[in-house]
């Protein structure tokens, strides 16, 4: 397939754009590391640093624009970065020799668990959510003596939101 | 071999082993396709056939994995991008991070207690049901050990992939929400992956409930830890 002039440009403009991003979260990541052994925190520098680009993002400080498609390749391959430290588990090569069974067959069970569990309390939390949601709108409804216009909250598929 | 150019081709292999389980599995839709399972198995494999130093894996590979920091960083875009969504069920959302934390700990700790495990292996269980770059920075609270750390998260992660769908369906669970935060909470990234395979809706919520927990879990691991210790 023939590439364009243009097309490549685009593509380059991309590529490069992603890199200064990836680089900005880098380097902002190495300085809330040292801003966080600087005042001796107890949280670790990149929890620091969620917060302050969170509360730059939400004050506007920084357009979303600018951190999209970084933020984007570093969220999206995150499995990657963290292939290295799965492969250095082969320091440990017999204590999983000898308990990986043990350890397989009960961390099966208590994923079931975890998973059930939350997904239970959850769906009987978001209804009663909604309820109450619900509740409001009509109260509010009927202080402004306007008729109750309730948003569709059912669709094919199940409960959306 | 020159030793630079061994760890040269190691960080080719890393690359493309998930590059290209990637795109394989875009391509065909199998779970033993996914980047999660097939990427990590098949470097170990080679590593062990081999029989590659890990000092000599990890001369470059290592910055790969210095990268988890940033993309913890990166967490904030997605918070503020879906924040009409966490104004609009806050109360949902928080105690599902909070029963999805407190039942994997509970499980974890279970797990200690009834299984002979040695203690560095079972400490790094604590954290296992949160993504990898908050449970390498809370592990140490609970004296795990970083790496066993990445591959129980990396485990459970797997495990809640498969048997997430069966269970929903035995336990008759319907709504996006429950299946979003239940993922999320359960099994971090490869949950939300799986999520915004099952809609679009229950990835975005598995994904705020993934970066939720994992917050949550780095600011009490001391105080867990303590209690439990």
């Amino acid at each position: 397939m023939p590439l364009s002039f243009s097309a490549i440009q685009s593509k380059l403009c991309k590529l490069f754009l992603l890199l200064a991003q990836v680089s900005f979260f880098c380097l902002f990541a190495y300085s809330c590391q040292q801003l966080a052994s600087w005042l001796h925190s107890p949280l670790p520098g990149s929890v620091i640093g969620l917060a302050i680009l969170l509360l730059l993002l939400c004050g506007k400080v920084i357009p979303e624009k600018a951190v999209n498609s970084g933020a984007a390749w570093l969220i999206g391959d995150l499995l990657l970065f963290f292939i290295p430290p799965v492969v250095a588990v082969l320091k440990y090569e017999d204590i999983l020799e000898q308990y990986g069974v043990t350890l397989i067959s009960s961390m099966l069970a208590a994923s079931c668990l975890v998973l059930l569990g939350t997904a239970f309390t959850v769906d009987r939390l978001f209804n009663f959510e909604r309820k109450l949601k619900l509740q409001k709108q009509r109260k509010h409804a009927q202080l402004l003596r306007a008729p109750v216009k309730i948003a569709p909250t059912h669709t094919a598929s199940g409960v959306s939101l | 071999m020159n030793l630079t150019l061994l760890a040269l081709l190691c960080l080719a292999l890393t690359l493309g082993c998930y590059y290209g389980s990637k795109a394989l599995y875009r391509r065909k839709q199998r779970v033993w396709f996914a980047p999660i399972l097939l990427a990590p198995l098949a470097i170990l494999v080679t590593v062990v056939i081999l029989k590659i130093p890990l000092a000599s894996y990890f001369q470059y590979t290592h910055w790969l994995a210095a990268l988890l920091a940033p993309a913890t960083i990166a967490f904030a875009v997605p918070i503020y991008r879906e924040r009409q969504l966490i104004k609009q069920y806050p109360i949902t959302l928080s105690v599902g991070v909070i029963v999805g934390l407190l039942l994997g700990l509970a499980t974890s700790w279970l797990l200690m207690q009834l299984t002979t495990m040695p203690t560095e292996l079972s400490n790094s269980l604590m954290v296992r049901s949160v993504s990898t770059p908050f449970a390498i920075e809370a592990t140490g609270a609970f004296g795990g050990i970083p790496e066993l750390t990445a591959m129980l998260v990396l485990l459970t992660g797997i495990m809640g992939m498969l048997i997430c769908e069966p269970l929903f369906k035995v336990a008759k669970i319907r709504s996006a929400v429950a299946k979003g935060v239940a993922l999320g909470a359960s099994a971090h990234g490869a949950g939300a992956a799986k999520a915004s395979e099952i809609g679009r809706q229950e990835g975005v919520i598995a994904s705020l409930t993934m970066i939720f927990t994992g917050i949550a879990m780095v600011l009490m691991a001391p105080l867990f830890a303590s209690v439990i210790g």
